[in-house]
């Protein structure tokens, strides 16, 4: 750094710095962001003003400072930092599950802190995980090597006992969410297929065991089958599930209008402002409005997943793809369960969907991203 | 990674066509369901359109009512500034809330507080709030106390009152808690009166409030049409009380009087008793039905002049024609007297009607067939409803002449083995006094809608039953029975000319299954010779006095009597003809054409 010949020039330097970010991502997740802002307005604005607007605004300023932080630690300070990241995601995880958590529509998932604002470890574990598997990828991958055996089995270990700790709040979604990121961030380590697949079949035994256990309630059960069967619970989930359609159908190929959606506005749909912001925009932007919010997400991914292509080092290639399926699936799986596809497992859509912890979470992974993209631009010839 | 790349692409490529199915092709199917969901409907009650006699008086009319009901679950939180019940607080707060109530509703304290208190959603504390009531309710702010407006329940139902209570009750009718009809011209008339209910749809939230970026439709209440009845109000009133005290006089069953414009069919009064105070039907004992429309009873000698009337226009007896009346008539296995013994008699026909024999009545009906007879009795309005419509209104029974047993074809020629209703019976009366013309009666004056525009119900049809001659021959027999010499000189009226018959029949108990006292009447009209109004006065079962004469002669001397001056009649300032009731015996018996009892055999 210190051979940057424009070290003398400030003006300019400053300006090299902001050049060298990923601002295609930045702005992009802002765009998200902003747009996320004005859909939650939209659901909440008639029972509570523009408080949720301010707090999903807040929350993205929060987000977008968090990313600009961990930007700012640095690629190389960041592998160091993983497992203690991810050290520290476990011990939220477990923490959760002492008399520390708050259980919330039958999952023990929140911590509640000071002044009604809560924290939900399974975010922050998401990023735990990619970074400590990243960290344990790197070195074999930027030496040309296919992971070791003695890795695959720490990497195995790395994500079940997340996905364990998960599934006892039980947190589906989140469990899915783990399960598939590790499965790409394996298989992206070059490992052999078997332990590719095995990671998944591991995580869908622990989860199917989890769910036949008896762990997850009646109103659980229902809620995540509730989509193969509407009548199964037709007052709470079914209810739900009848709703978000309504209001999606409602929006037509041109939608109602922004403010002007009658489900939305009329508060029919339970959840809308978190897990069924999809609904809102479906409804009041319409078809049109849908495919434009989704190719906006799209872009955001495909773009985490083009840093971590183009990244010249194993770690960076790593971020990429984890964030980028960490964000895939739970864009996947929210919408979803939004049109009645996928069972309600109660993730929020990325940006869009209101709520602190995720917000946080996904702001931290591309910052991660970010970091890795302004690793790459400062030092063009590594590696 | 190209394997991942299809699986993406194949989720994503099911995501969308989920999303052009939701949003494309089925989003108005959707749609419509979510504004299903959305649409509240709420009533508009219409107020039903009044009813007025002829001279304008309201006999029935409705006010805006609200129904005030409460929702419990919310009422505890009255002035406690919480959102929900709460054991510590909610007992005062309804408390505050029944004290608030209490002398609004113009309820008990303390029962109302009872009825406030518990998790009922909906309690009716009120069904005939006024507007003015129900708006100090409102403003007290109590949460949980709205104003019912679902459609289609029994809600909200306009208050019907009748300003002159018990006077036109079983006439006007009345309407039930409900606000169905519940008889008379309110049933009659429900169509017109009941006017069209409005309502406004409009979206409402998952939690009721309204959607303000919806609109909302709205259907204006349409207010009932009023009806305007032929009766006057006063003479209503009039005959409605005499005929009550005359019922409690003679501690009769039951009584009618009807009063009737004679040229045109109008009803002027339809007084009926028992009757009841319409403005606390859930207390009424009376009789809820019209009498003078729904009793049918055996007219008696009021039946006579049609027999009479029937003979002349068949020109098989003049008024003149002599009768020999004998004390008794064998007629097949009974034997026939007349009502005070008597020894044979040679009277003229008109002596006939105005001694009211009823053995000088079989011997004129003889000189018609029975089939004849039967065809008369039908012109005259017998056996048929009087086209009215009124609800509950009977035909009467005539039985065919075929059917007639052999002493029925004596007793139908004085009023027994038939039956009528007392409109009937007036009517019978009516067409001689518009000179031979029977018209239908008419209840129905004029309908007006919430625009003004009046509709005039037409004019009843008139159809000749005899001959103007024989009409007014028969009137002037009529007037004989007035007359000193006749059965009823308590139904003259100073100055003007009357004609009228006397009824004495008796009564057909279905109770008994056979004869049970007597039914009284009087049946007349006046100015004689230009007749205006018809009244028929019928009493049934008077156990103290039972002569027609005696009992519903006065009743008809005060209501014609009333009736001549409410509707400004002058008098005539003619003089009655002289009748001729009686003939020289030896003169009756040379004349050929004297009526006689002829010996069994002999024919005819």
């Amino acid at each position: 750094m210190s051979s940057d010949p424009l070290h003398d020039r400030p003006g300019l330097s400053r300006l090299r710095a902001v050049a060298g970010h990923d601002l295609a991502l930045l702005v992009a997740t802002g765009g998200v962001c902003l747009v996320g802002a004005l859909l939650v307005w939209s659901a909440t604005h008639r029972t509570a003003g523009t408080a949720y607007l301010v707090r999903h605004l807040l929350n993205t300023a929060i987000g977008f400072a968090l990313a600009m932080a961990v930007t700012r630690i640095g690629r190389q300070r960041l592998r160091f930092a993983g497992p203690f990241v991810y050290a520290a995601g476990l011990a939220g995880l477990v923490a959760v599950l002492t008399p520390l958590g708050a259980t919330i529509n039958g999952s023990r998932s929140w911590i509640p802190l000071a002044a009604g604002f809560t924290l939900q470890p399974s975010e922050f574990a998401k990023v735990g995980i990619v970074l400590a598997l990243a960290g344990l990828f790197a070195d074999r991958l930027d030496r040309r090597l296919p992971p070791s055996s003695r890795d695959l089995v720490l990497a195995w270990v790395l994500v079940l006992v997340p996905v364990g700790l998960v599934m006892l709040q039980p947190d589906l979604g989140s469990a899915i969410v783990l399960i598939a990121l590790a499965f790409v961030l394996i298989a992206v380590a070059g490992a052999p297929w078997p332990w590719v697949v095995g990671v998944v079949g591991l995580g869908v035994g622990g989860v199917v065991a989890v769910l036949r256990s008896g762990v997850l309630s009646g109103y659980q059960q229902d809620r995540l089958l509730v989509f193969l069967d509407p009548e199964r619970d037709p007052l709470g989930a079914g209810y739900q599930l009848a709703q978000v359609r309504l209001a999606i159908g409602s929006g037509g190929w041109w939608g109602e209008g922004f403010m002007q959606g009658r489900q939305t506005q009329g508060g029919f749909v339970p959840y809308q402002l978190n897990d069924f912001i999809f609904s809102t925009a479906a409804e009041e932007l319409g078809f049109v409005g849908t495919v434009g919010l989704l190719g906006l997400l799209g872009f955001v991914v495909l773009r985490i997943l083009l840093v971590g292509v183009r990244s010249r080092d194993g770690f960076g290639r790593f971020i990429g793809a984890g964030v980028g399926a960490w964000f895939a699936v739970q864009i996947f799986q929210n919408v979803g369960m939004n049109l009645g596809l996928m069972p309600v497992t109660g993730l929020p859509l990325p940006f869009v969907s209101y709520g602190g912890s995720s917000m946080f979470a996904a702001w931290l992974g591309v910052g991660l991203v970010n970091a890795a993209y302004v690793a790459r631009s400062r030092d063009p010839h590594l590696t | 990674m190209r394997t991942l790349l299809i699986a993406v692409a194949f989720v994503l490529s099911i995501f969308a066509a989920q999303l052009v199915r939701i949003q494309g092709f089925d989003a108005s199917a959707v749609a419509a369901e979510a504004r299903k969901q959305r649409t509240a409907t709420v009533a508009i009650p219409a107020l039903r359109g009044q009813i007025l006699s002829s001279d304008g008086v309201v006999l029935a009319a409705s006010q805006e009512r609200i129904t005030v009901v409460a929702d419990l679950t919310a009422i505890c939180t009255y002035q406690t500034k919480k959102n929900k019940c709460d054991d510590a607080s909610s007992g005062e707060a309804v408390g505050k809330a029944a004290a608030a109530l209490a002398p609004l509703l113009g309820q008990d304290e303390a029962k109302l507080r009872e009825n406030l208190t518990g998790t009922a959603r909906y309690r009716i504390l009120e069904r005939q709030a006024t507007p003015l009531t129900w708006r100090k309710i409102a403003d007290l702010r109590i949460p949980g106390i709205y104003k019912d407006q679902t459609p289609g329940a029994d809600v909200s139902v306009p208050q019907r009152t009748y300003p002159t209570g018990p006077a036109a009750a079983s006439l006007v009718g009345f309407v039930t808690n409900d606000g169905k009809a519940g008889g008379g011209v309110e049933q009659l008339m429900d169509a017109t009166l009941q006017g069209t209910v409005g309502q406004v749809e409009y979206e409402t939230s998952a939690t009721g409030e309204v959607i303000p970026a919806a609109g909302q439709t709205r259907k204006e209440a349409v207010n009932g049409t009023d009806v305007r009845l032929t009766i006057n109000s006063g003479l209503q009133w009039y005959a409605q009380n005499a005929l009550a005290q005359k019922m409690e006089q003679t501690n009769a069953l039951s009584g009618t009087v009807v009063a009737m414009n004679a040229k045109t069919g109008d009803l002027l009064a339809v007084a009926s008793y028992p009757t009841y105070d319409p403005n606390d039907i859930g207390r009424a004992n009376g009789s809820l039905t019209n009498k003078a429309f729904g009793e049918v009873f055996e007219p008696g000698s009021t039946a006579k002049l049609m027999t009479i009337a029937a003979a002349m226009q068949d020109g098989t007896v003049t008024p003149d024609t002599p009768v020999i009346v004998p004390p008794t008539l064998p007629r097949y296995d009974q034997v026939f007297n007349d009502s005070h013994a008597h020894p044979t008699e040679y009277r003229t026909v008109t002596g006939v009607l105005a001694e009211s024999s009823n053995i000088g009545t079989v011997l004129v009906s003889e000189t018609l067939t029975p089939k004849r007879l039967e065809e008369y009795f039908r012109k005259f309005g017998l056996g048929t409803k009087s086209g009215t419509g009124f609800p509950g209104e009977s035909a009467g029974l005539l039985t065919k002449s075929e059917d007639w047993s052999g002493t029925q074809r004596a007793t139908v020629a004085f009023g027994q083995g038939l039956s009528v209703t007392a409109i009937q019976a007036a009517g019978v009366f009516q067409t001689i006094a518009n000179n031979g013309v029977r018209v239908e009666p008419r209840l129905i004056e004029s309908t007006t809608d919430k625009d003004g525009t009046v509709k005039q119900t037409p004019a009843s049809k008139g159809s000749r039953v005899v001959d103007e001659k024989v009409a007014k021959q028969v009137s002037e027999m009529l007037e004989g029975v007035v007359s000193p010499n006749g059965t009823a000189p308590q139904a003259q009226i100073a100055g003007y000319r009357v004609a009228g018959k006397t009824g004495t029949a008796d009564r057909y108990d279905p109770t008994v299954g056979g004869y049970s006292g007597k039914t009284a009447s009087f049946i007349g009209y006046a100015p004689a010779d230009d007749p205006q109004i018809v009244v028929a006065v019928i009493l049934q079962r008077p156990t103290n006095g039972y002569f027609g004469g005696s009992t519903a002669g006065p009743v008809f001397h005060d209501v014609m009597t009333y009736a001549l001056q409410e509707l400004k009649i002058p008098p005539t300032g003619t003089a009655a003809p002289q009748l001729v009731l009686d003939v020289e015996p030896s003169a009756a018996e040379a004349d050929p054409t004297t009526l006689r009892n002829k010996p069994k055999g002999s024919g005819g």
